[in-house]
């Protein structure tokens, strides 16, 4: 005999399932069932997946949902009573899934798309029964199961008959005839309790009774017996209870009978029920019977009923298209030929035509050409709202794409071949990514559903799995273990995946503090040492490992269908507010959807602020050209791509500006597009770009597979001359001349191909993809079979081969390096041009990957003056200004903004803002209603400093501290309101010239501090400076200093941590980056094996480090440092200061004082890596 | 912490009930259909690991209640005070993992006897 089991859970339902799609459904095909459902709780979250892992497996899909339905007798919006499961039915050409995923947004329409809201994802029981027949036939498309979780199951405790039964009848009164089914459960908990056989037996009587058809299930939870204890943790994640607390409740699972359980099991079960209730060997059959009749009628055609694969693409007419969509494509093309080739002819007006031709032919025998229209409509929408946009990725390599303003590089010029996008033997949508500024990302989602209408677009979804971190944090939780011994533990967690727990408790020296607690936690059980369960911990993290938490949007994906689409993915609310599909990008392709990625690139906001303050300070082209130093041109008024009101054209700016690459090889690339980072600092120090294609190959080098496979070196050494190119045959010389005959770009591998075999580019993609898969062997014999009958010499071959056989690991496609090298080339031409335009908008849109207090101290490197907060001239973003007096005169210099500051309210900010500039703090605190902290927080911050001067006070900063907080203690009282038509006299500020001058001006550890906490930059001065009398007597180098010294030399250097990385490597072993600032420039530092066991817990958890190492030169600008041991700066105790004077001496004063960062808490901010 | 309780020998039948049992020195029948569920266990307190499969028996384990008659004296064939004595209700912990049997707790009030601990069981 076969069952079928019609309640289970996946791991998808997060906090609750622990077993994924794949097993159950090979367990279930195992134990030769024929279907199997799966009823996630709250959504269809695993539905794709259990459809996929049902179509592998061989067995039926069963669609459902497990959901709270709310109580007709409560608060309507608030309380739930119990939950049910409800069923699609299969095989009516998707009625039943249609009405299952309207039910399940229904479920999800009140809530507030955030954590912790008030509304309860549930429907009301007149929802679910408007859902559950076919709206034309009237014919039941659902099935709902009563069963041990809805009210009438819970309501079977003690003695109580009849609530069961009123509940029950309820049930029958409100939904549709054959429309319900009761579900017995036996978990075989103790009798009478909750999923008892006891309680099984009188849902079955109840059902009997009322003639409704009843099923058998086990309500699975897990795969096998060993998943009940991850339930156990689940459910404490879920509640934020300890075990010990949920037990007591009690709250858990009665015991742990929740799994897959046997087709022979099940019959036990049954069996045990019937028994109890009494019944005949008959009404086991009936029991059984209608189980399978149910799943029968339940069965999802994934084709008809869900789509599978068939292609959903918004109707012409909503692209505003009549005709054939190639037609329609094809004379956009045309249009765009004339904008971006003005004036081509000849030869070249041929190459791109036949270019052209080529790729709408592949696209017309595709059916892709709606696609590509939907593109290019949401991206001159984009253009059209004056968003900065360019696509990224193999895009870039469509003539299509760049005629229709979808890309905007020229494949052509670049050499890219349309067939890595997009070749006739593939027939999944392309993907095209779109990069928009950050900042103006939710807009572009809002005009996108403004464009094709709300019931054609959804956002896209992610599932967030637990890494080791989370992972340790609620096992911790569960074993009720105290919050801060478990987030210490969970800092030294780096990087790997939770299941690897206890094998890296072995293997990592930052965690060997902690292994060796394990290994004392096992001392004799009930021993007078307290068991730390620290054993146990490690194997509760292990077992959470990869499961779903929760759903999230998705960074940048939306999905556009056709009016169908809400039937097709059920939706609930965003955090943003626009619906989220259910799906993530794993169910795109098996649905059908076509997902636009707009990305948000906080770079490109950065960029397009900068163009705003250069036009605010600059508001002409000749002022611009002055500022910029642009080249004035033979007429002397300047380059095309600066307009006369001082609009700069970025993406018109030529891509041969000889200042940018100067900046790039002077490696002072904090802040540029993807060449800041502490690798790609030495690499362009090394390759020393001179063009655009260097920036493109310097970019496609940067990737882990080059790096590990040592490509980069050879590359280096043919570039710079020290060894001479090779290639292996002349014929591939025009292949591979541009990277010196070092293979790099999938482009290349394409046309090697083809030019050994004369296969075709298409072909030739097609090989590239099953390099390094198990075909490679047909590859392989294809290749040399081919390429021998073209008279390639046998060691040309072998030699050839090899090189592509490498290849399947690692290389880049060209397209998706030219699609980023455009702004990285924008980035540094700013810099380079305008740098503290470029830098305000860096700090204001912080698109890097340091902290924002590092581009802080790049602009006290460039010199550029940072101006203090400012009651009257700060703004609520970074502005660019010129100083008015002083020495710095005339400079232009960036005044910190009021965005960011610890504690001020947005509406506090803005009401600051609109009422500037204020004449006394009075004035301040009438007018903008700023709350006493903040106002004491901003006087700590210097912003009153101005004010406090005009007023021609004689107190410190410190006085108006005390002062304010004085206030702040005394209860509040109503201020002195103004009668109206009373004009305030202009008496300046009396309270400011009134205050006592009693404290000394604080220190400047003391303002840094605050600025660190308040703020997380140290803006008035770099935090190192006041570590300095200890680094001197420690004897450390600073980072400006070594660049000055030979390779090889041992130093120390000291300094704050800025970034840390551990890329993987060749040969498999670790290496840890960690670079420091130590307010000269950044130290970058490599941690080896030997090194990492030498520096143990500091490795990760150190904000101020200093560190011994050897130089390594890098370059003839590039030099770092190979690090043999780490000390932690804050501990004094520690360091390695020589010998002391005399015994029992302590260590001066002076090198223990409290630094800025003393009292501190804000890590992520300060240095990059989060506690 | 952990449950005391005294280890006891037991038959089954074929399907896995128990049929007869040997406590204290005496033997006894199973005289009405025994009641088994499972209960859960505080298996983090009362387990030090929990890896990824362990198997079955870490969250609950298996109970028996069964009621229970002195056996007939073999030497005699007669039923003696067993006859009259009430019958006996216990409720038995079987281990999944071993098949282990022990005592959990004894329900007859009119005895009043308690199990004592000797030991304390062993679940790992």
């Amino acid at each position: 005999m076969s069952f079928t089991h019609l309640h289970v859970s996946t791991a998808f339902s997060a906090h609750y399932g622990v077993s994924w799609p794949e097993e159950l459904a090979q367990a279930a095909h195992a134990d030769g069932a024929t279907a199997l459902a799966c009823t996630d709780r709250d959504g269809l979250y695993g539905t794709v997946k259990h459809l996929k892992a049902c179509m592998e497996a061989g067995i039926d899909p069963i669609v459902g949902v497990d959901l709270a339905v709310f109580d007709d007798d409560g608060d309507h919006r608030t309380q739930v009573a119990g939950r049910v499961v409800v069923l699609a039915h299969g095989h009516n050409n998707g009625a039943g899934y249609r009405a299952l995923c309207r039910l399940v947004s229904d479920a999800h329409a009140r809530t507030s798309g955030k954590a912790g809201g008030p509304v309860p994802v549930a429907v009301t029981r007149a929802e679910l029964a408007s859902r559950t027949l076919h709206p034309e036939t009237l014919e039941p498309v659902l099935t709902v199961l009563i069963g041990p979780d809805s009210d009438v199951g819970r309501a079977m405790g003690g003695r109580r008959y009849l609530r069961p039964r009123t509940l029950f009848k309820r049930w029958l009164d409100a939904m549709p005839p054959g429309t319900i089914a009761a579900e017995a459960v036996t978990q075989l908990s103790a009798p009478g309790e909750p999923y008892s056989t006891a309680h099984a037996v009188r849902m079955l009587k109840l059902a009997y009774e009322h003639n409704v058809p009843a099923v058998l299930s086990n309500a699975v939870r897990y795969c096998a017996e060993d998943g009940a204890a991850t339930a156990d943790v689940l459910e404490s994640a879920r509640t934020l209870k300890s075990l010990p607390e949920l037990s007591a409740a009690p709250m858990l699972q009665p015991n742990g009978q929740g799994w897959l359980k046997s087709a022979e099991q099940m019959l036990e079960l049954g069996k045990e029920i019937i028994g109890a209730a009494g019944y005949g060997a008959a009404a086991l059959g009936t029991l059984l019977a209608e189980t399978e009749a149910l799943a029968d009628t339940c069965r999802i055609d994934p084709v008809l009923d869900m789509g599978w694969k068939q292609p959903l693409v918004p109707e012409a007419s909503v692209i505003g298209i009549g005709g054939d969509p190639l037609r329609e494509l094809s004379q956009r093309c045309d249009a765009g030929i004339t904008r971006r080739f003005p004036g081509i002819s000849g030869q070249a007006k041929e190459r791109m035509r036949s270019r052209l031709e080529h790729e709408l032919a592949i696209i017309g025998d595709l059916g892709f050409a709606s696609y590509f229209l939907t593109v290019a409509e949401v991206s001159k929408m984009i253009t059209g709202m004056g968003v900065r946009s360019a696509a990224r990725g193999s895009g870039a390599s469509s003539l299509v794409n760049y005629l229709t303003g979808i890309s905007q590089v020229d494949p052509l010029q670049h050499d890219l071949i349309f067939e890595r996008f997009l070749s006739g033997d593939r027939s999944t949508l392309p993907d095209i990514d779109i990069d928009v500024e950050s900042a103006e990302r939710h807009k572009v989602y809002r005009m996108i559903f403004k464009r094709f209408g709300a019931e054609r677009v959804t956002l896209m979804s992610m599932q967030n799995g637990y890494r080791a971190r989370g992972a340790v944090r609620d096992a911790g939780l569960a074993l009720g273990m105290d919050d801060g011994d478990v987030g210490e533990i969970a800092k030294q967690l780096w990087r790997f995946s939770a299941r690897k727990f206890r094998e890296a408790l072995v293997e990592k020296p930052e965690l060997r503090d902690f292994a060796g607690r394990v290994e004392a936690g096992r001392g004799e059980q009930g021993g007078m040492e307290e068991n730390e369960q620290l054993d146990m911990l490690v194997d509760l993290t292990e077992r959470l490992d990869r499961l779903p938490r929760h759903i999230s949007m998705h960074p940048c994906g939306v999905i556009l269908g056709d009016a169908t689409l809400l039937d097709r993915t059920p939706v609930q609310p965003s955090g943003l507010g626009l619906p989220m599909s259910q799906f993530d990008k794993h169910d795109m392709d098996p649905m059908g959807m076509l997902k636009l990625d707009v990305l948000g690139v906080r770079m490109q906001s950065a960029m397009a602020f900068a163009v705003r303050e250069v036009i605010r300070l600059h508001p002409s082209k000749a002022e611009v050209v002055e500022a910029g130093r642009h080249p004035t041109g033979p007429d002397g008024t300047g380059p095309d791509y600066i307009f006369t009101d001082g609009t700069i054209d970025l993406n018109a700016v030529p891509l041969d500006d000889e200042p940018t690459y100067e900046l790039i090889r002077s490696t002072h690339t904090l802040g540029c597009f993807q060449i800041e980072s502490p690798g790609q600092r030495e690499l362009v120090g090394k390759m020393a770009p001179r063009d655009f294609n260097d920036l493109i190959i310097d970019i496609s080098l940067f990737r882990p597979g080059p790096m590990k496979s040592d490509m980069v070196r050879p590359f280096l050494e043919h570039r710079h001359g020290f060894a001479p190119e090779v290639y292996p045959h002349p014929d591939l010389k025009p292949v591979l001349q541009e990277t010196h005959g070092v293979t790099v770009f999938h482009e290349q591998i394409l046309r090697t191909f083809d030019v050994m075999t004369q296969c075709g580019l298409a072909k030739a993609d097609e090989y590239r993809r099953l390099l390094g898969s198990e075909a490679e062997p047909e590859v392989e014999a294809i290749f040399r079979r081919e390429a021998r009958a073209r008279n390639y010499p046998a060691e040309v071959v072998d030699k050839v081969w090899g090189t592509l056989k490498a290849f399947g690991s690692f290389g880049f496609c060209k397209a998706h390096g030219a699609a980023f090298a455009v702004p990285t080339y924008q980035s540094a031409w700013l810099k380079a041009h305008h740098p503290e335009a470029f830098l305000a908008g860096l700090w204001e849109h912080d698109p890097g990957m340091y902290p924002k207090r590092l581009l802080m101290a790049e602009a006290r490197r460039l010199g550029i003056p940072i101006l203090p907060l400012d009651i009257n001239r700060s703004r609520a973003e970074y502005r660019v200004e010129r100083i008015e007096g002083g020495p710095e005169r005339g400079k232009l210099g960036i005044r910190l903004s009021l965005t960011g500051i610890y504690g001020l309210s947005g509406t506090e900010l803005k009401r600051i803002v609109a009422g500037q500039p204020y004449d006394s703090l009075a004035d301040l605190r009438a007018r903008a209603r700023v709350s006493k902290p903040n106002i004491k927080r901003l006087a700590q911050l210097g912003a009153f400093d101005a004010l406090h001067r005009d007023s021609g006070g004689a107190a410190s900063r410190a006085d108006l501290v005390h002062h304010l907080q004085m206030l702040q203690n005394r209860p509040s009282r109503k201020g002195i309101e103004l009668v109206e038509g009373q004009l305030a006299l202009p008496l300046g500020d009396v309270e400011l010239r009134n205050l006592a001058p009693e404290l000394p001006e604080p220190t400047m550890v003391d303002n840094v501090r605050a600025e660190l906490d308040l703020m997380a930059v140290d803006a008035s001065g770099h935090l190192m400076e006041s570590h300095r009398p200890l680094l001197d007597r420690l004897g450390v180098t600073t980072a400006d200093k070594l660049l000055g010294l030979r390779n090889g030399s041992e130093v120390l250097v000291a300094g704050v941590r800025i970034a840390t990385q551990t890329p993987p490597m060749r040969g498999g072993r670790r290496v840890v980056f960690i670079s420091i600032d130590d307010g000269t420039g950044c130290v970058d530092t490599v941690f080896f094996h030997e090194a990492q066991e030498q520096s143990g817990p500091l490795l990760f958890g150190t904000r101020l480090l200093l560190i011994r190492g050897t130089t390594r030169r890098t370059g003839p600008r590039g030099i770092s440092l190979s690090a043999s041991m780490a000390w932690d700066l804050s501990r004094p105790e520690t360091l390695p200061l020589g010998q002391n004077p005399a015994a029992g001496v302590g260590i001066p004063e002076e090198f223990t004082h409290p630094g800025p960062l003393d009292g501190i808490s804000r890590n992520l901010a300060i240095t990059g890596l989060g506690s | 912490m952990g449950i005391f309780s005294e280890s006891i020998d037991v038959d089954c039948t074929p399907d896995g009930q128990p049929a007869e049992l040997r406590w204290r020195g005496l033997s006894y029948v199973v005289c009405a259909d025994p009641l088994r569920w499972y209960e859960r266990r505080q298996w983090w307190v009362e387990e030090s690991r929990a890896p990824l499969g362990s198997g079955a028996g870490l969250v609950d384990h298996e109970i028996w209640r069964v009621q229970l008659k002195r056996s007939p004296d073999p030497r005699t064939r007669e039923a003696g005070d067993a006859a009259t004595e009430p019958p006996l209700t216990l409720d038995l912990v079987r281990h999944v993992g071993s098949g282990r049997w022990r005592l959990l707790r004894i329900h007859d009030a009119a005895q009043s006897r308690t199990a004592e601990p000797d030991e304390p069981a062993q679940y790992a």
